[in-house]
């Protein structure tokens, strides 16, 4: 009796975020597979194509470039905030004055809307009176030029993201105890040792969740390469997956071929997920956070 | 020798990170004549109200979405907040069959990206007739956040039985114990949570971008875009604008700084 009266109560309370999750996260899912066998132009009727629009996709070649082009910006953005931001981290725990101020200073861009700060960096990166050609006395094309707009939208993400990086590692880095590094210091062990053999396998742990959720999280980047090249950059050298699937939505309306694109990305996100979950699980022995 | 390269080192982190920041502030308070006429690093002189003027006027009517993001992320926040405490505590403290397998349900829903879920919700919002609407922008969002719950559970766990115990015998309801015992020694996460959620709904841009047309309902992030795209030479206009979408972030987040630097390292390391 009391064990129903319990189930009863925790399902009233559960009911709204059931409601929520359900109707807002997993019925899109299969809604989105249904879109993806329909011809849509975001007005006019839905008609059954069966896999028209993942022929049209795989012919198009668009898609397959837009994650091409991803897979290079993460390429870029990933391996340069992980550094950087392990390089900060290692320059905080250092246990200066003043420490904790620079750790929440580099946290800023953050916490800051991502479509803000492209449009800021729009007129930094501005050709005439941008201010980096200002400070530079040079008219560089920073955005216009199809060598140069990759990695300067790239250049901008990793300042976003450098500072959220590095709080991890500083967190990571104040789990090491001390002990291990005194031990290291008696048996002779050089600084350029200690962090080889020692900080950096402790660290281990840490960097994996760094990659793994920075790795997904920057796969899915819009908001800033919207702002700062819209319509995919010059000569489409921006194009990143997410704008294609919505300017393939919304601009030119074939909402069934985005939709094909949305599974696939969707697909490809939760393999990395599970692929990188297996790998970490099997990795962490190093764990001495607790 | 070594503190003073760690302090150079840190100060050029300093200066690279807010360079940017500062630059554009101070474009914003400058008169468009001075911007056009000297160098980006001479400071706004005399420094001038006549963008965010501008800006607030007639003419690109910011005050609408500045009040419309304030009403979406009041609206959002009080939503997440009680009913992610709601589904934390069903989780955390009571036990019902289904409860593990839909906790598991509830996080993998955390692999569900925002651009791939947009398109549906877009299609469902139209048969619905609620596109462009008040409750399109904030629906989604209102019922908690998988990961909002995911973060209570961990802190509801660590309670102490006892103190729940306590309140029963004294014939509270499930209710009135979370609200007098639950709620109260949570203050701390339920805080984190709540930055979070301001920042992330204050932030927001792919859907309301998507879900809103026209002025009614623009949010500050997609007015600013917008912006951006017609008056792209007017900077010291945009620069104001971004420092409307950015100011009051910074100022929430430098007053509440400990408890997402906190939240952070929670969720980093379990």
């Amino acid at each position: 009796m009391r064990r129903r009266q319990e189930t009863r109560t925790a399902y009233l309370l559960l009911a709204p975020s059931l409601f929520g999750i359900g109707a807002f996260l997993v019925l899109p899912i299969l809604v989105v597979a249904v879109l993806a066998t329909q011809r849509w132009d975001l007005i006019g009727p839905r008609t059954f194509v069966g896999f028209d629009n993942v022929v049209a996709v795989a012919a198009d070649g668009r898609f397959v470039r837009s994650l091409l082009i991803t897979a290079g910006f993460v390429a870029i953005v990933i391996p340069a905030q992980t550094v950087l931001g392990l390089v900060a981290a290692l320059l905080l725990n250092r246990g200066l004055r003043g420490s904790a101020a620079f750790r929440v200073l580099y946290v800023l861009p953050w916490i800051c809307a991502p479509l803000a700060l492209g449009v800021m960096w729009s007129w930094v990166l501005a050709p005439t009176d941008g201010a980096l050609n200002a400070l530079i006395g040079r008219r560089v094309e920073w955005l216009a030029d199809p060598v140069l707009a990759m990695p300067s939208v790239a250049a901008v993400t990793v300042w976003t993201q450098v500072g959220y990086v590095a709080l991890f590692f500083s967190a990571g880095l104040r789990a090491i105890p001390d002990t291990v590094h005194e031990a290291a210091m008696l048996d002779g062990a050089s600084p350029w040792q200690r962090f080889w053999r020692i900080t950096l396998p402790l660290l281990r742990p840490t960097t994996f969740f760094v990659l793994v959720t920075q790795i997904i999280a920057t796969f899915q980047v819009f908001d800033s390469v919207y702002a700062l090249t819209p319509d995919g950059g010059p000569q489409g050298v921006t194009d990143v997956v997410a704008g294609r699937i919505y300017y393939e939505a919304f601009e030119q309306r074939a909402v069934g071929q985005a939709a094909v694109m949305a599974l696939v990305l969707f697909v490809l996100l939760v393999a990395v997920t599970v692929v990188q979950q297996r790998w970490f699980a099997r990795r962490t022995t190093y764990d001495l956070s607790t | 020798m070594r503190t003073a390269g760690t302090y150079l080192l840190l100060a050029l982190g300093a200066v690279a990170t807010l360079a940017p920041f500062l630059l554009s502030v101070a474009t914003a308070f400058k008169s468009p004549r001075q911007f056009a006429s000297e160098p980006v690093l001479t400071p706004p002189d005399p420094p001038t109200l006549s963008n965010f003027a501008e800006l607030f006027g007639e003419r690109y009517d910011f005050v609408a979405p500045t009040a419309v993001t304030a009403q979406v992320v009041v609206v959002i926040l009080v939503g997440q907040l009680v009913f992610s405490v709601f589904a934390a505590y069903a989780f955390a403290r009571l036990s019902f069959p289904g409860r593990d397998a839909l906790f598991w349900l509830y996080l993998a829903t955390l692999m569900v990206p925002q651009v791939v879920t947009i398109i549906p919700l877009y299609a469902v919002f139209a048969d619905l007739g609620i596109r462009n609407t008040f409750w399109a922008l904030v629906l989604p969002y209102v019922f908690g956040s998988p990961y909002g719950i995911f973060l209570l559970r961990e802190y509801f766990k660590g309670i102490p039985g006892d103190l729940l115990d306590a309140a029963k015998l004294d014939g509270a309801g499930t209710l009135r114990t979370i609200w007098h015992v639950v709620v109260p020694v949570s203050r701390p996460i339920l805080a984190t949570l709540a930055i979070i959620t301001v920042v992330t709904h204050w932030n927001n841009f792919l859907w309301p971008l998507v879900i809103t047309s026209g002025r009614q309902w623009q949010v500050l992030t997609v007015a600013t875009s917008a912006l951006q795209s017609q008056y792209n030479s007017n900077w010291t206009i945009v620069m104001a604008a971004t420092t409307i979408a950015i100011l009051p972030l910074m100022i929430v987040f430098l007053a509440f700084q400990r408890h997402v630097v906190r939240s952070i390292t929670i969720t980093g390391f379990r």
